[in-house]
């Protein structure tokens, strides 16, 4: 008996839920809706380039950022350890002798690729639709991506940890936290993840013709720290969820 | 060598609730069966067995290991009572995944997943979907995950619930040879009547605490106290209630039409003279039962003293 063995299954074993769960179809509809709202607007057709620039990346800016990357955390990242809370599956790997660190991690690296496959995918896709604009965006934003859907990706293994109907609560965090107090001007802001990753789209945009934006509607974060709070809220919310999943007991009195 | 499940000193608390109460056991070679009514804490010492609960006070441990470790959880089968399964995946593939899970080699995660279809009788029946079987047949993939690693303790929660009789005593001949191999076999049920055939030992708990633990002859014995319920049939019904009350260990009589109830507080004497009385009397008895000698009495009886 093998514990690399035994973690190797259980990551093939989420990796292969999550990916034919109902999480992916529900995942395409507003990726498709995106994907067509690109083909119509038609960014490279405009003659100015740094105009393109600048409209496909409030197009990233207000719905890529602060909608697709969370959403496609939320359709893996919460059923990840949540499914198998809500499924009442969880215990049949509780009773096996992996630790429950090492379930969490197998989890978290079945997730993840997930995550990011299906956010950096749907972003090449849309930079593709983009024509021109949508090529320079792709090589300027990629790292903001990378970093705000890890950091999501995280957090809702958290929620999974925390929470029953942790896909109910991560939509409830997705929306009032994330869009609503991820615009509100002043400090409360930090407390979105997408305001880091913004901040971070703002600084790579910036030599490509992207304009400043009112510094009294966004005052973007330095970049370097706003990159060190993305990794910050990635280790910190992973680990957690480790600390809770690991000591919390999952069991309801009967 | 045995290996052992002990409780020592074990008590769990939900918050202010208490969910099992200083509890002291130690289950060996054998079956033991676990009864206890909804709440009396029977399910909270399976999820302490079982390493999912820490207990707030005490040890639970298989063999030399705690209950919550990995090591004791290699020596562990557990057959939960949830309904609850990888439901996309055939009987095969959730064995096979749970075999693999204890990280064997997948020829011989195989060769264990085979053995234990063939064992719990899903060998011809486990390509199935999971979603499209029957409550016996998960009752039965549950079971098969459970044995799949040839464990040395064996935890089943009510797992004969939902199988028609012919398979019942399948499940109950594959424990016995369970346990006749070596194993450590405790199970947890509501179904009194297939526990007291199965068990060779029967812990009674209510309230989160071991009300009772022995054989059922020794449980019985424990309710000297307790009357004995006796049904006796016969076409001369009123003569045979009018001779009987005149008995000295009779404590009450009722006939209805040809039966005559009787209750006595002193079994052994009753029959003594019960039979002294028919051979007198030349008294015809169709029938005789006692009604309340069983695991379900035994309970009962158990039950209402703790409260």
């Amino acid at each position: 008996m093998n514990t690399l063995r035994a973690f190797v299954t259980l990551w093939l074993l989420s990796f292969h839920r999550l990916f034919w769960s109902i999480g992916t179809p529900m995942l395409l509809l507003p990726l498709t809706a995106c994907a067509m709202f690109l083909v119509r607007r038609r960014y490279g057709a405009d003659l100015d380039p740094v105009m393109a620039f600048h409209g496909f990346s409030v197009f990233l800016l207000r719905v890529f950022a602060p909608f697709v990357t969370p959403l496609c955390a939320l359709a893996f990242g919460t059923a990840s350890v949540g499914g198998d809370r809500e499924d009442r599956t969880l215990l049949f790997l509780f009773i096996r002798p992996l630790p429950r660190g090492l379930i969490l991690l197998a989890k978290f690296l079945a997730a993840w690729p997930l995550v990011l496959g299906f956010t950096c995918g749907s972003f090449w896709v849309f930079c593709r639709l983009a024509g021109p604009p949508g090529r320079a965006a792709f090589d300027a934003y990629l790292p903001a991506v990378v970093y705000m859907a890890s950091a999501y990706t995280a957090l809702f293994h958290l929620f999974g940890a925390l929470f029953r109907h942790s896909t109910i609560a991560a939509l409830i965090y997705a929306v009032f936290m994330e869009v609503l107090l991820g615009n509100v001007p002043g400090v409360i802001r930090r407390v979105a993840i997408n305001y880091y990753g913004r901040s971070l789209m703002y600084d790579a945009g910036v030599e490509h013709g992207l304009s400043a934006p009112d510094p009294q509607w966004f005052d973007p974060y330095p970049a370097h720290d706003a990159k060190l709070a993305l990794w910050t809220i990635t280790a910190g919310t992973l680990a957690a969820a480790w600390l809770v999943f690991r000591t919390r007991e999952y069991e309801e009195p009967t | 060598m045995t290996t052992e499940l002990v409780f020592e000193n074990v008590t769990k608390f939900y918050g202010p609730v208490i969910g099992v109460n200083d509890v002291t056991l130690r289950i060996g070679l054998g079956i033991t069966g676990l009864l206890g009514s909804n709440g009396a804490g029977k399910s909270t010492l399976m999820k302490l067995a079982s390493g999912r609960l820490k207990p707030s006070l005490g040890q639970v441990r298989i063999g030399p290991h705690d209950a919550r470790r990995s090591a004791a959880k290699r020596l562990l089968g557990y057959c939960p009572d949830v309904n609850a399964f990888y439901e996309e995946m055939t009987g095969r593939e959730f064995v096979l995944t749970m075999t693999r899970l204890y990280g064997y080699r997948l020829a011989e995660a195989r060769r264990r997943t085979e053995t234990a279809l063939e064992r719990t009788g899903m060998a011809d029946r486990a390509e199935r979907r999971i979603k499209g079987c029957s409550h016996g047949m998960r009752q039965r993939i549950k079971l098969a995950q459970a044995i799949a690693h040839d464990p040395q303790v064996l935890l089943l929660d009510e797992p004969l619930t939902g199988i028609d009789p012919g398979g019942r005593r399948e499940i109950n001949d594959l424990l016995r040879a369970l346990a006749g191999e070596g194993l450590t076999v405790l199970v947890s049920s509501h179904l009194l009547q297939e526990v007291e055939q199965l068990c060779d030992r029967l812990v009674v708990v209510s309230s989160g605490r071991i009300l009772a633990d022995g054989t059922l002859a020794e449980l019985r014995n424990l309710l000297n106290d307790e009357p004995l319920t006796i049904r006796l049939e016969s076409p001369q019904a009123r003569r045979a209630a009018a001779l009987c009350v005149e008995l000295s260990a009779t404590s009450h009589v009722e006939v209805h039409g040809d039966v005559v109830t009787l209750r006595t507080r002193d079994p052994q004497d009753f029959f003594t003279q019960l039979n002294r009385l028919v051979v007198e009397h030349t008294l015809e008895i169709r029938r005789l039962e006692t009604l309340d000698a069983g695991a379900e009495a035994v309970f009962g009886y158990l039950q209402r003293s703790a409260s």
